[in-house]
């Protein structure tokens, strides 16, 4: 059923040993943090555990770490939780790229149409935001917040995070990156980086799914999206989700520990599978630089190939891909991120993303390598249909 | 030949209880073959689907997402068009029996080729098809070609209806089994080289069979209700579709004049009352014509000008009519022959009657003259004609006008 798996920017599987540390917390250790008694006091140590944990990971300290139910919340949490207290102020600007999740995205419409000034900033040809675009933004409006992500979650490109950020600080203006690709795949560094706001999920790197946390610079004041208890400092109400937080802990400890190794691996797996499909498939093009893209993520567009018809015709092959374009409620529109790329409409249309995970070996990429080809030129054989 | 690494089978779920008497017989071998099956998420085209996986096939389940039920009102639209009732039944199946299911988007072309042309086709005072025009130009051509994409050389469909093999293999398409769920009618214009690609594993059955069958397999659609609407007006409100569209895109004035109020007459050309808009109206109809009249009156003729004429019973009559994109899936032309050589159809539920066929223009294939043994009532243009020999669908057109 598994097959091939390569669609780890999707969500990856959560690893055995999370599992296990997660298991008591559903039976025994069932606390409620906030809890005074003992049951709650070893439910709190548990989620003091994972919180020193995700901080080591985002490079922050562990009581800038608020616990979400996963990267949208953080998302919508970090833009209306500044932004919101920021244009009361008069910093009234909202400064995103135009290469955003979309939990960014809609965030910045929303409050787009509850009066702030919402400002989309470009990208390259190769999906990068340029540091120049920021500075003239900051230079032209009185910004109340920059939300620029680490790594696009279709192509990998990477973003100048730590200039962005200083170019940010400078002008007064908090930033945030929604960082829920990179972690785990590339070094995160919060305070290093002068960032304000981090938006991180669990199961991105093999953790549960429905936890996540935003990071949030100590001295910043987020207002609450949801009213209610004092969990998380008054940031977050609500009873923390005990199992799913040990998971993320837990999932967040190898991933700092694999950092090492992992994303070295990945990146020649990376590059066996571009070097074979320029070999064996003409009319292929890379959306991103290989070199400044996640070292997991191959975005592809065969020229004439349906991105759909692609995916599809993989799965049935037992090899799991995904693309922008294909959702399982078959609307096809074209990826904003491609676009924002330059890519016309047809190649746009006609891509990939292959993203490699800790399942993956030389072997799966062989596999790949030897399927692929015969499924492209299956579509393109197929002349299509007009009315 | 690419084979697969990782089965999208389930062998983990044991294998699908025995659905007893099922004459799978029916279908050819398919055992190891990629099959595309259309799934609307009823009844018909999940056990199509299952009888070709208890058949050995490797089936590959396709919904056809044609509109966007957002553009329908409120009230009639299941919310979104991404949480589709029809396209959840579907899913429910495919993981049900274990293969895999995918939703696949023709609404531009189903928009173009079907929507477009059904609005154009009322607003110029004809009764069009869609079903017939979607099977036609939309869900034969592009799911053959999606499959084909996909590594499947043949695609099923739920319909009541048969492909048979004659002479030199060559494919043929008979009425279903069922008498009362034939469906065949609306198949008359896809080609013969699809046909020739085309399996229904549920046309030799009943509906009462089907429906057992689903419920051997303890498929949840095993009851659910017939759908008697046309797809992508599900409340049935023709009328309020047609004004929505109307006032979505641009109509030429002679249309629009049909969407407006005109008057009603008579055949001597009494004027009897008004209408809301002539292309609200069809030949044939009796109610909802909002004139008070002694006799049972008749819509017998939609006059360009935005008339509704009405009449008795009789004036409906017309013994010859004329068609347009006609097409023979039997490969030719019936034999000019004999009158009652063939037998025709003009609308889905009619008996047929013994008819002459006369093709007209370069091979048959752009017009005919239907000469009828005994006159039809309310032979409505923009409807198909179908002409069957037996049980045997020789091929149809589209209606152009009555004569005489």
């Amino acid at each position: 059923m598994t097959g091939i798996y390569l669609d780890h920017n999707a969500t990856t599987p959560t690893a055995p040993e999370v599992v296990a540390a997660m298991l008591p917390y559903f039976g025994e250790r069932f606390g409620n943090a906030s809890s005074v008694h003992a049951v709650g006091r070893e439910a709190r140590s548990a989620v003091d555990e994972a919180r020193r944990a995700v901080a080591e990971l985002a490079g922050s300290a562990p009581d800038e770490v608020v616990f979400t139910s996963g990267g949208t919340e953080s998302d919508n949490l970090a833009l209306r939780g500044v932004m919101t207290r920021a244009a009361a102020r008069g910093r009234d600007v909202l400064v995103v790229s135009a290469i955003e999740h979309p939990a960014v995205l809609r965030a910045a419409e929303q409050l787009a149409k509850e009066g702030v000034r919402v400002v989309l900033l470009p990208v390259d040809g190769d999906g990068v935001v340029r540091v120049t675009d920021l500075r003239d933004a900051l230079a032209s409006h009185t910004v109340g917040l920059v939300s620029i992500m680490t790594a696009n979650n279709e192509t990998g490109s990477l973003q100048p995070v730590a200039e962005l950020a200083a170019a940010s600080r400078e002008a007064g203006a908090p930033f945030h990156t929604d960082a829920v690709q990179a972690a785990g795949k590339v070094p995160l560094a919060f305070a290093a980086h002068d960032i304000d706001l981090m938006s991180l999920s669990a199961h991105k790197f093999y953790g549960p799914m429905g936890v996540g946390a935003l990071i949030v610079r100590r001295g910043l004041r987020v207002s609450p999206t949801a009213l209610g208890g004092k969990q998380e400092k008054t940031r977050r109400a609500g009873t923390e989700n005990l199992p799913a937080i040990v998971g993320m802990g837990v999932a967040a400890r190898t991933a700092l520990a694999e950092l090492a190794t992992e994303p070295a691996r990945l990146a020649a797996l990376k590059r066996q599978l571009w070097e074979g499909i320029s070999r064996s498939i003409p009319g292929a093009h890379l959306n991103g630089a290989l070199e400044r893209t996640l070292p997991s993520t191959l975005n592809v567009s065969f020229e004439g190939v349906d991105g759909e018809a692609l995916i599809l015709g993989l799965d049935l092959e037992g090899i799991r891909v995904s693309s922008a374009s294909a959702c399982s409620s078959g609307s096809v529109e074209p990826s904003h991120v491609l676009t924002a790329m330059g890519r016309d409409f047809d190649l746009a249309r006609s891509s990939v993303r292959i993203s490699l995970g800790r399942s993956n070996d030389r072997a799966q990429i062989e596999r790949v390598l030897q399927v692929l080809p015969q499924v492209v030129a299956r579509i393109r054989s197929i002349a299509l249909v007009s009315p | 030949m690419i084979r697969p690494a990782g089965s999208n089978h389930r062998p983990d779920r044991g294998p699908l209880p025995a659905a007893r008497g099922i004459a799978v017989s029916a279908l050819p071998d398919v055992r190891g073959r990629r099959v595309v099956v259309a799934m609307s998420g009823g009844v018909d085209s999940s056990v199509a689907a299952a009888l070709l996986a208890r058949a050995g096939a490797e089936v590959v389940g396709v919904t056809m997402k044609n509109f966007c039920y957002s553009r329908l009102p409120e009230e009639s639209a299941a919310a979104s068009c991404c949480s589709l009732e029809a396209i959840e039944d579907a899913r429910r199946v495919a993981a049900r029996i274990g293969f895999p299911h995918y939703v696949l988007d023709f609404e531009e072309v189903f928009g173009r080729a079907v929507i477009d042309d059904f609005v154009a086709e009322y607003a110029a005072g004809r009764t069009p098809n869609p079903c017939v025009r979607c099977n036609r130009l939309v869900r034969f051509p592009h799911l053959h070609a999606r499959a084909q994409a996909l590594g499947a050389d043949l695609v099923a469909t739920g319909h009541y209806a048969r492909m048979v093999r004659g002479a030199g293999g060559r494919p043929r398409l008979l009425r279903g089994a069922d008498p009362d769920k034939d469906q065949a009618y609306y198949l008359w214009g896809i080609t013969r080289k699809l046909l020739d690609r085309t399996l229904f594993p549920v046309g030799h059955l009943t509906k009462r069979a089907v429906r057992a069958v689903a419920a051997e397999l303890g498929l949840e659609v095993a009851s659910k209700p017939e759908s008697m609407e046309v797809c992508f007006i599900p409340d049935g409100d023709v009328r309020g579709f047609l004004e929505r569209e109307a006032a979505a895109r641009e109509m030429s004035p002679a249309a629009l004049a049909r969407l407006r109020p005109g008057p009603v007459v008579s055949t001597s050309g009494e004027v009897l009352g008004e209408h809301p808009g002539s292309a609200f109206f069809t030949i044939g109809q009796r109610r909802g014509l909002g004139v008070a009249a002694g006799a049972p009156r008749y819509v017998v003729a939609l006059r360009d000008a935005n008339t509704v004429v009405l009449g008795e019973r009789d004036e409906l009559l017309a013994d010859r009519f004329e068609l347009e994109q006609v097409s023979w899936i039997a490969g030719s032309a019936p034999d000019g022959g004999q009158a009652g050589d063939v037998l025709v159809q003009i609308r889905h539920r009619q008996r047929p009657v013994r008819a002459r066929v006369i093709p007209r223009g370069t091979a048959g294939a752009a017009g005919a003259t239907v000469e009828l043994a005994e006159p039809l009532r309310a032979v409505a243009p923009g409807q198909s004609a179908v002409v069957y020999r037996g049980d045997e669908v020789l091929g149809g057109g589209v209606i152009r006008s009555a004569l005489g």
